[in-house]
């Protein structure tokens, strides 16, 4: 009795189990098994054998997972730039007081509220080369010139979705921007002004410097969320025409329905590496703040 | 402020909104069509109210089946976030240690790992538990997802909540897992309702995890059954607007009710003070 009283007493320190047994088992423990099946020849059915390193030598080897590589890494360099751009110009635009403006701002967060893959269909029919929305508007305008086969040029595919990435989430950079500049004291607004300086230069040496741990924030997010992007592209190109819009997460997923479930653990294993770098700077931005983040 | 300025400054407020808005319209525009109008003949800028397109799309790819898997799924998962975060979140900022610091650093780095990354070794473990094309394998996969995210946010909002909300409970006679129930607990209000909006809505638009383990056309959520729905019937636009648009319809007005609540649980996770 009397040690399930004092087990009751001491009950909170141990509230963090539950999520920990939960986290464990449906994440940490199949990361681990990870690497050990990234080491095999798993195809899914025969017994497994080990190989050692020959699934990673292999994506060395493999110029399309090369490739992948390469439309991953553009596609976030392409992406995160871009949504900050946007995501810090649309702020300042909505910090300003105006009527309507909460109904904006939750008007430009809608779309990352919806799946990327029915959003990504959505554009689909928008950019199809003949049939499409696009298409029709500028017949109609006599511009269709203009009109051209967007998603099935592998150059332009990647810029279409890299700007249908930051069309969907410029609302969530927007909303950390904004809450970033709300933070920033009005007083300080003030000195500038009676300094003489006009907003150009406030904006330069107020606002930006005030928002420093908002932009490697933002920046580190979306470059991470960009890293992982797939479903967008299953949407809209499928990763074709060819490979040439293939993310390494598609890469992941051919070779899993390919059965190559052994290799395929590989390359999930690398993007694993590809994106702990970020998450690393990332975790250095909150550990200066301390969980105020 | 003079009248071109205030026209200027809605004008481009008015063009921000009408892009995030346009997409929405054109897939409506579709929906509501009939058939044989599938896209803009002359620039009519209004639909033929075609409503029946719904209620084929509906029956076509088992709207009601999905719209109940998804249901379930996103509540029961939501529910054990909160159940398991918040206590979690409570431990980790009141019990600081070496162990809970850990264990906190391990989620931070986890937070932003994609679920796909450990797609292969998961599916062994979900066939071993006999968890395929289950409900319940389903919401524990969809929480230990959320976990990371959630636990920061309570563990952050815990942090700065005066101890002394507790320690007066603890005084009455509580003990301090009886006293986080009935006292701490309903401050956690806000972070609560974030959670729920976030991770429900994430766990709503699954579809990553979801194609794999929930194979069986019974068991569909609604991405999959869009999904499907695209792969399938490639000529009928309006079927495929119609079944979009009720795969989405939920989730804007969940996020429309709650809209409030969403903002600020952002801006109190990412960026504050």
């Amino acid at each position: 009795m009397k040690i399930l009283h004092k087990l009751w007493n001491n009950l909170h320190k141990f509230m963090a189990l539950p999520a920990i047994i939960l986290f464990g088992l449906f994440f940490i423990y199949p990361l681990t098994q990870g690497i050990g099946i990234s080491l095999t020849d798993s195809n899914g059915i025969s017994q497994p054998q080990f190989i050692g390193f020959q699934n990673f030598v292999e994506f060395f080897k493999d110029e399309r997972a090369k490739k992948d590589v390469a439309t991953t890494v553009l596609f976030a360099l392409g992406s995160a730039p871009l949504l900050n751009l946007f995501g810090f110009v649309y702020a300042l635009v909505l910090d300003r007081s105006f009527k309507g403006k909460s109904v904006v701002r939750a008007i430009i967060y809608l779309p990352a509220v919806i799946s990327p893959l029915i959003m990504g269909y959505v554009w689909y029919f928008i950019l199809q080369p003949d049939r499409g929305f696009l298409h029709h508007v500028l017949q109609n305008l006599n511009l269709g010139v203009l009109s051209g086969n967007w998603l099935g040029n592998p150059k332009s595919a990647l810029i279409v979705l890299i700007l249908i990435n930051v069309w969907q989430f410029v609302g969530m950079t927007m909303i950390i921007y904004l809450a970033g500049l709300q933070s920033i004291p009005k007083e300080m607004y003030e000195a500038c002004e009676i300094d003489g300086a006009g907003y150009a230069k406030s904006l330069w040496y107020i606002t930006i410097p005030m928002l420093v741990q908002s932009i490697k924030i933002n920046v580190v997010t979306n470059i991470i969320g960009s890293l992982s992007v797939f479903e967008v592209i299953i949407a809209l190109t499928d990763g074709g025409p060819g490979y040439s819009t293939e993310s390494l997460s598609i890469y992941i997923l051919r070779m899993l329905y390919g059965s190559f479930t052994g290799y395929s653990t590989a390359v999930a294993m690398i993007l694993f590496a590809i994106i702990i770098i970020p998450v690393f700077i990332f975790m250095k931005f909150i550990k200066t703040r301390e969980f105020e983040m | 402020m003079n009248l071109t300025r205030v026209f200027s400054k809605y004008a481009l407020v008015t063009v921000m909104a009408l892009l995030s808005l346009i997409p929405f319209y054109i897939l409506l525009y579709l929906a509501l069509n009939t058939p044989s109008r599938t896209l803009f003949n002359g620039f009519v800028l209004f639909p033929d109210f075609h409503f029946a397109n719904f209620s084929q799309a509906w029956k076509v790819s088992k709207m009601g089946a999905a719209i109940g898997n998804s249901l379930i799924i996103a509540i029961g998962g939501a529910l054990l976030i909160i159940l398991v975060s918040s206590c979690a979140g409570y431990a980790i900022a009141r019990h600081q240690n070496k162990f809970h610091a850990i264990v906190f650093n391990i989620l931070l780095i986890c937070m932003m790992i994609p679920a796909i990354i450990i797609t292969v070794p998961l599916y062994t473990l979900m066939k071993s538990i006999g968890g395929i094309n289950t409900h319940w394998a389903m919401i524990l996969l969809m929480a230990s997802n959320g976990i990371p995210f959630s636990v920061f946010l309570y563990a952050s909002f815990i942090k700065v909540l005066p101890r002394e909300i507790e320690e007066s409970a603890i005084i009455d006679g509580c003990t301090p897992f009886t006293a986080f129930w009935r006292v701490t607990f309903h401050f956690l209000r806000p972070v609560t309702a974030a959670v729920v909006i976030l991770q429900g809505l994430a766990i709503w638009n699954n579809y990553g995890q979801a194609v794999f383990f929930l194979t069986s056309q019974l068991m569909r959520t609604i991405p999959l059954a869009v999904s499907i729905f695209f792969q399938q019937y490639g000529a009928q636009w309006n079927l495929m607007a119609a079944a979009a648009v009720i795969g989405l319809a939920p989730a804007v007005i969940a996020f429309l009710i709650f809209q409030k609540y969403f903002v600020k649980g952002i801006t109190a996770g990412a960026v504050k003070g």
